[in-house]
C-alpha cells in the first residue's frame, strides 16, 4: 500500500501534462468531428467555391452562377484578403470572377476573359472542369443561335431559349450505384480519433510512468529500497501493478471520451474492436515506458525523450495526418513503432464492412505484432535493469 | 560588469544540456518529422490519375463517343491523362471495385451509362462528371440536329459533330488564372515551428532571470547583494539569454532553409526582423511567467512549456486548418496568441509579401512584448521581499 | 571598538508570527560575532533583513555608519555573504564560479585574478579548480560556496550556517579560514546552531530564541549566567546516604543526587570544589573509582534561560 500511495503522490505531481495531452486529444477529436451526413447514396463531392459576380445577376450570368452554386458549396467572403486566405488554407477550392458586362459580351458572341483562383487541389481541378464544361456548352448554344440568325445578331438572339437549352442539357445525368453500406464519414471520424489517441496514450503513459519510475530509481531512494525489508521483487511487482492500473485508467478514460465524440459507431462491433485495439496498444505503451525508464535515470531527460518518442511515433505512423498521405519511405520507418500496427488496424477497421473472424485476421496479426513488441521491450528492460541493480 | 555578467550568463546557458535540448535540438527534431510526414501531402491533395474499370461489352464497343473519350482521357503519354483504365468483364470489375483497386466502374447498359462506385469521393465525382459530359455532348448534338431539321435545312451531321466535339473537348473558354504564387500550405507547419522555437527560447530567459531574483533561489540572493544595480545585472542576463535564443533560431533557420527547403519568401531582412520580434515575445512571455506565477522553477518551466504547446496548437502546428478556424471564427484568440502572430507574419511574408498584414503582426508582437513587460514590471523592480 | 553594523529595534512579521521581535544589537569592528539559536529562531531572517533582501516591519539598520538600502552599492561592495544553501552555477567550474561572483565586485582583471587565487588557497580547492560542482563532495561544495562569497575581500562577512552537513575535515578547514579572514581584518557575523563552533570561534555571542535576544556576551560571560559553576560526577560503589545529606546542606551546592553508583553534584559557586570534595570523601571513608569535573556549556545556559535544549 505504501508503494502504491507513493506512486499516487508522484502521479499527482505530473497530472498537468496528462491534462495537456488529453486536451489536445479532445480538441483534435472535436474539430475532426464533421457533421456526419450518413448516406449510402451517391452524393457528388461539392467543392467549396466563391463566386465574385460584378455583372448584373440576370439572364446568362444568372444561369451560370446558379449552376455553379447548385453544384458546389458556395461560400461568401467579404474581402479579397479573406479569399486569398481561404484559398491558401484550402478552405475554398476555387474562386471565379465574373466581370462587369459579361452577359452582354457573351450575347455578342464574344468569349470574355474570366479570372479564377484555384488552390490546385482535386476539388479545385474538378471545379475548374465544371466551369469549363459549362462554358463550352454555353458557347455551343450561343454559337448555334447566332448562326441561325447571322444578320440580326444579339437583337434576336433568344437569351431565354439559350438558358433553357443549357439547363436542359446539364440536367441529363448518368445513374450511379454505391455498393458500400458503411457510414464512411463517421467511420473515419472514429479512426481519426483513435489514431490521434495513440499519441495521447503514448505520451501520457510514457511521461507519467517514466517520471514515477525515475523518481523511484533515483540513487538515494534506490539504495533505500534495496536495503528495505520489502522484497525487491515484491516492490517491483507492486510498482508494475500501479503503472498497469494507471495505464488502464488512462485507456478507459480515452475510451469513454470516444463514445461522446465519435458517437454511435462505438456501439457497433467495430467500436469494440477499436477499444480492444487501443487496449493492446496501451499495454504496449506501458512496456515501452518501462524500457525508457530503465534506460534513462534522469528526470530532466524524460521530458525530452517523451516528446521525441511520442511525436516521432505519431508523425511517422500517421496519428496526426492520414496514413494515405504519408510517403512510403516514412511508413517503412514507422514500422519500428508499435503505433504503426495500431494505426494500420484502425485504418483497416474503417473500411471493414462486416465484422467476422476471417475478416479480423489482419487485426489479430497487428495485435500480435504489438504484443511481440511489448514482450521485446520487457526483455530489453529487464536486461538493462539487471545490469543496473548493483548500485554503482 | 555588464560584459562580465553577460559573458557568464551566456556560458551558463550554453552549457545547460536540458535547456539546449528544448531550445536548440527539439525544434530541429520536430522539423525533421514535419518534413518526413508532410512531404507528400500537397501531392496527395491534387487530382491524381483515377483508376477505373470499364466493362468491356458490346454496348461499350458500339458507343463511339464513350469509347473515344475514355481512350483519350486514359492516354498515358498525354499530360491530360485523367484515368487509368482497365477493360474487364462485369465480374472482374466488381471484384476490383470491392477490393478497392479501382475507384469506379463504368457499365454501358444499352445506351445508358451506369457508374458503380464503392464509396463517395472526389474521384468518383470526377468520373461521374466526365460521363455526364459525354451525355451532354450527345444531347447538344441531338438538339442541334433537331433545330436544323426544323429550319428545313439538311443537317451536316458529320460537320456538326466535329464542331460540337471541338467546343466541348477543346475547351476554348477564356479562363485566366489569377491565383497567387506560393501556394504551399504545409509551409505553415514550419512557420509554427519557428514560432515554437521563439517561445521555447523564453526558457533561456527564464533560467537567466531566475538567477537574478532573490525569491527564486540562492543564486538570486547572491546576485541581489552585489554592488551593481539590479536593472543592470538583469538586463545583461536577459540580453545574454536573448542572444542565445537567436543563435538557436539561426541554426533552425539554416537547417530549415538548406536542409528542409522551407520557403520564407523573398524578403530575408524581414524574415529576420520577424524572428527578432518573435524571440522578444518569447522572452517577455517567459519573464512574465517567471515574475508573476508563484511556483518553483520547475513549475514555471512546466507552465511555460504548456503555454507554448497550447499557443502552437492554436496556430496550426497539429493541423494547419486550426490556424484558419481560429483566425476567422475566434479572432480574439488569434490576437493574443504570440505563436499565431509569428506564424501569421511568416505566412504574410510568404503569401502576400511585405505589406500591411506583416507589419500588423510585427506590431502585435511588439505590443504583446510591451504588455508582458508591463505586467512583470512590479516583480522585476521589487528589491525587497516579504519572504524569500 | 566601533560598530560596523548597528541593528535597532528590528521587527519582521510573517503572516501570523513574529520572526524577529524588536531586535537590537551591533557587530563590532574586527570581531567574530556568533548568532546562536535553534532552527527557526530568526537567525537567517535577521541576516536577510540586514542585507536588505527582506522587508521588515520596523527598526533601522546601519552598516559602516550608513543606512542600508538595496541601492547602497558602496556598502554592498564591502560585504560578503555565504548563504546557508549552496549557491553556485552547476554549469561553471570551480574557478569560473569564483571568477563570476568576484567579477561582480572587482572590475580590474589582474586584481581579480589575485583575489581568486587567494580565495582558492584559503578554502583549499587548488586541485579542484577545473571541477564542476556536481563532481565535488558536500564538504568541498561548501568550501566553494564560501570562496564565492569572500573572494572580493569584503570587510564585513556574513556566514549563515556554513558548516551544516559538512565532514570534520572540511569543517576544520572552514573554521580555520574564518579565523584567517578575521585576522586579515574582516568583521564576521557567524550564525550556527552548533554551540561548540561558537565557543571555539566567536569573540562574542548572541543567543536568539523566537526572534528575541535572550543573552549576549563572551563565552565566559554567558556561562556566568548559568546558575551553576561546576558539575562534578563521581563513580563510587560504597556510598553512604548521610554523606549526601551533608552535601545537600552545603551553601554552595545547588543539587546533589546519587543514583546507580553515580554521585552528581552541581556547585553554584566556589573555588577548589573538587579538591575539597576529595578531602571530604576520604574523610568519610568513601572510595571512588572516577571523578569528572565539567564547566557548564552554552547548552546549559540556553536550558537555563529558556527551559529547553538548544539542540532539537
Amino acid at each position: 500500500m505504501t508503494v502504491f500511495k507513493a506512486f499516487l503522490h508522484v502521479l499527482n505531481k505530473c497530472n498537468g501534462m496528462v491534462i495537456l495531452y488529453t486536451a489536445l486529444l479532445l480538441l483534435f477529436g472535436g474539430i475532426n468531428a464533421k457533421s456526419g451526413d450518413t448516406t449510402s447514396q451517391f452524393t457528388a463531392d461539392k467543392p467549396e467555391i466563391v463566386i465574385v459576380n460584378q455583372d448584373e445577376n440576370v439572364g446568362i450570368t444568372k444561369n451560370f452562377t446558379d449552376y455553379i452554386a447548385a453544384h458546389s458549396k458556395r461560400k461568401e467572403l467579404k474581402s479579397e484578403e479573406d479569399i486569398d486566405d481561404a484559398i491558401f488554407y484550402r478552405q475554398v477550392a476555387f474562386v471565379i470572377y465574373i466581370p462587369q458586362g459579361y452577359r452582354q459580351a457573351v450575347l455578342n458572341g464574344e468569349t470574355p476573359e474570366l479570372r479564377y483562383k484555384s488552390c490546385q487541389s482535386a476539388d479545385a481541378s474538378f471545379a475548374q472542369m465544371m466551369v469549363e464544361s459549362y462554358l463550352a456548352i454555353q458557347q455551343n448554344y450561343v454559337d448555334a443561335a447566332l448562326q441561325a440568325n447571322p444578320d440580326e445578331k444579339n437583337i434576336s438572339l433568344n437569351e431565354e431559349e439559350v438558358c433553357k437549352d443549357i439547363t436542359q442539357t446539364l440536367e441529363q445525368t448518368s445513374t450511379v450505384h454505391v455498393t458500400t453500406t458503411l457510414d464512411t464519414n463517421s467511420m473515419s471520424k472514429a479512426a481519426g480519433y483513435y489514431n490521434f489517441a495513440s499519441y495521447s496514450l503514448l505520451a501520457g503513459a510514457i511521461f507519467v510512468i517514466c517520471l514515477v519510475l525515475t523518481s523511484f530509481q533515483e540513487l538515494p531512494i534506490r539504495k533505500r529500497i534495496t536495503i528495505s525489508s520489502m522484497n525487491y521483487k515484491k516492490h517491483n511487482a507492486i510498482l508494475l501493478a500501479s503503472n498497469l492500473l494507471f495505464a488502464i485508467a488512462l485507456w478507459l478514460f480515452y475510451g469513454l471520451i470516444s463514445f461522446v465524440i465519435v458517437g454511435k459507431v462505438m456501439f457497433r462491433a467495430q467500436g469494440a474492436m477499436y477499444l480492444a485495439n487501443s487496449f493492446v496498444f496501451t499495454l504496449c505503451a506501458l512496456t515501452m515506458a518501462f524500457l525508457i525508464s530503465s534506460i534513462f535515470n534522469n528526470k530532466e531527460a524524460v521530458n525530452g525523450i517523451v516528446n521525441v518518442v511520442a511525436l516521432g511515433s505519431a508523425f511517422l505512423c500517421g496519428a496526426f495526418i492520414p496514413v494515405e498521405w504519408l510517403p512510403d519511405g516514412v511508413l517503412a520507418v514507422g514500422r519500428i513503432f508499435p503505433a504503426y500496427w495500431y494505426i494500420q488496424t484502425n485504418e483497416y477497421l474503417k473500411t471493414l464492412e462486416t465484422v467476422s473472424v476471417s475478416g479480423l485476421k489482419p487485426v489479430f496479426i497487428n495485435m500480435l505484432v504489438m504484443a511481440l513488441y511489448g514482450v521485446f521491450y520487457i526483455i530489453v528492460a529487464n536486461i538493462v535493469s539487471a545490469k543496473k541493480r548493483v548500485v554503482a | 560588469m555588464f560584459g562580465h555578467n553577460f559573458k557568464y550568463t551566456f556560458k551558463v546557458l550554453m552549457r545547460n544540456r536540458m535547456l539546449l535540448f528544448w531550445t536548440f535540438v527539439f525544434p530541429l527534431v520536430l522539423g525533421t518529422m514535419f518534413k518526413l510526414a508532410f512531404s507528400n501531402i500537397e501531392n496527395s491533395e491534387k487530382l491524381n490519375v483515377i483508376p477505373i474499370a470499364i466493362v468491356d461489352n458490346e454496348d461499350f464497343q458500339g458507343n463511339e463517343a464513350f469509347r473515344r473519350t475514355f481512350e483519350t482521357l486514359s492516354d498515358e503519354s498525354s499530360d491530360e491523362q485523367m484515368f487509368d483504365t482497365v477493360y474487364v468483364s462485369k465480374d472482374e470489375a466488381d471484384t476490383l471495385l470491392s477490393d478497392g483497386d479501382v475507384d469506379g466502374v463504368l457499365y454501358m447498359n444499352g445506351a445508358e451509362p451506369e457508374i458503380w462506385i464503392h464509396e463517395n469521393g472526389i474521384n468518383q465525382t470526377v468520373l461521374q462528371y466526365v460521363v455526364d459530359e459525354i451525355v451532354h455532348t450527345s444531347a447538344i448534338m441531338e438538339k442541334r440536329v433537331q433545330n436544323e431539321l426544323e429550319q428545313g435545312a439538311m443537317p451536316d451531321i458529320e460537320g456538326l459533330y466535329k464542331n460540337v466535339m471541338e467546343q466541348v473537348a477543346g475547351r476554348k473558354s477564356n479562363l485566366v488564372d489569377a491565383s497567387r504564387a506560393n501556394m504551399s500550405y504545409t509551409m505553415i507547419e514550419y512557420y509554427t515551428l519557428i514560432a515554437m522555437a521563439c517561445l521555447y527560447g523564453g526558457i533561456l530567459g527564464m533560467t537567466a532571470l531566475s538567477r537574478n531574483l532573490p525569491n527564486m533561489g540562492n543564486l538570486g540572493k547572491r546576485t541581489a547583494i552585489v554592488p551593481i544595480s539590479k536593472a543592470k545585472t538583469m538586463f545583461s542576463s536577459l540580453l545574454a539569454a536573448y542572444c542565445t535564443q537567436l543563435i538557436g533560431l539561426a541554426i533552425l533557420f539554416v537547417y530549415t532553409i538548406f536542409v528542409m527547403k522551407v520557403d520564407y519568401g523573398e524578403n530575408l531582412p524581414y524574415v529576420i526582423l520577424l524572428a527578432l520580434a518573435g524571440s522578444l515575445a518569447g522572452l517577455t512571455l517567459a519573464i512574465m511567467v517567471t515574475t508573476v506565477v508563484k511556483t518553483g522553477e520547475n513549475g514555471k518551466l512546466g507552465i511555460l512549456i504548456g503555454i507554448t504547446m497550447a499557443c502552437c496548437f492554436l496556430s496550426g502546428m497539429m493541423g494547419i486548418t486550426m490556424k484558419y478556424i481560429i483566425e476567422k471564427h475566434v479572432p480574439f484568440l488569434d490576437k493574443i496568441n504570440p505563436a499565431s502572430m509569428i506564424t501569421d507574419g511568416y505566412y504574410a511574408l510568404y503569401y502576400y509579401g511585405v505589406d500591411k498584414r506583416f507589419w500588423m503582426d510585427v506590431a502585435s508582437l511588439g505590443i504583446f512584448s510591451a504588455f508582458m513587460l508591463l505586467v512583470s514590471a512590479q516583480g522585476l523592480r521589487r528589491q525587497k521581499y516579504d519572504s524569500i | 571598538m566601533s560598530a560596523v553594523v548597528e541593528v535597532k529595534n528590528l521587527t519582521k512579521e510573517y503572516k501570523q508570527k513574529k520572526a524577529v521581535d524588536d531586535l537590537s544589537f551591533e557587530i563590532r569592528q574586527g570581531e567574530i560575532l556568533g548568532l546562536l539559536g535553534p532552527n527557526g529562531s530568526g537567525k537567517s531572517t535577521t541576516i536577510n533583513c540586514i542585507l536588505s533582501l527582506l522587508k521588515y516591519s520596523a527598526g533601522s539598520i546601519k552598516i559602516f555608519g550608513e543606512e542600508m538600502t538595496p541601492d547602497a552599492y558602496k556598502i554592498k561592495r564591502d560585504i560578503g555573504v555565504i548563504f546557508q544553501e549552496v549557491a553556485v552555477f552547476e554549469e561553471l567550474t570551480v574557478y569560473e564560479n569564483i571568477d563570476y561572483f568576484c567579477g561582480l565586485y572587482v572590475k580590474d582583471k589582474q586584481e581579480r585574478k589575485k583575489d581568486i587565487e587567494d580565495a582558492i588557497a584559503l578554502v583549499g580547492l587548488d586541485e579542484f579548480r577545473k571541477y564542476y560542482p556536481k563532481q565535488l563532495s558536500g564538504g568541498l561544495l561548501r568550501r566553494l560556496n564560501i570562496a564565492c562569497g569572500i573572494a572580493h575581500k569584503p570587510k564585513l562577512i556574513f556566514l549563515d550556517e556554513p558548516t551544516v552537513a559538512v565532514d570534520p575535515q572540511s569543517r576544520n578547514n572552514i573554521l580555520d579560514g574564518i579565523r584567517k579572514l578575521r585576522d586579515d581584518g574582516a568583521t564576521i557575523c557567524y550564525t550556527t546552531h552548533y554551540m561548540e563552533e561558537v565557543e571555539i570561534l566567536c569573540d562574542r555571542i548572541i543567543i536568539l530564541d523566537r526572534g528575541k535576544i535572550i543573552a549576549q556576551g563572551t563565552s565566559d560571560e554567558l556561562k556566568a549566567l548559568a546558575k551553576i559553576e561546576e558539575k562534578v560526577t563521581i563513580e563510587t560503589k560504597h556510598f553512604k546516604p548521610e554523606f549526601l545529606e551533608k552535601l545537600q546542606a552545603a551553601p554552595n551546592v545547588d543539587k546533589a543526587e546519587y543514583a546507580g553508583h553515580q554521585l552528581v553534584i552541581t556547585y553554584k559557586s566556589g573555588k577548589n570544589n573538587v579538591a575539597k570534595l576529595i578531602e571530604e570523601l576520604s574523610a568519610a571513608g568513601i572510595t571512588c573509582n572516577k571523578i569528572f569535573s565539567e564547566r557548564p556549556t552554552l547548552n546549559d545556559v540556553f536550558l537555563e534561560l529558556t527551559g529547553k535544549e538548544l539542540r532539537d
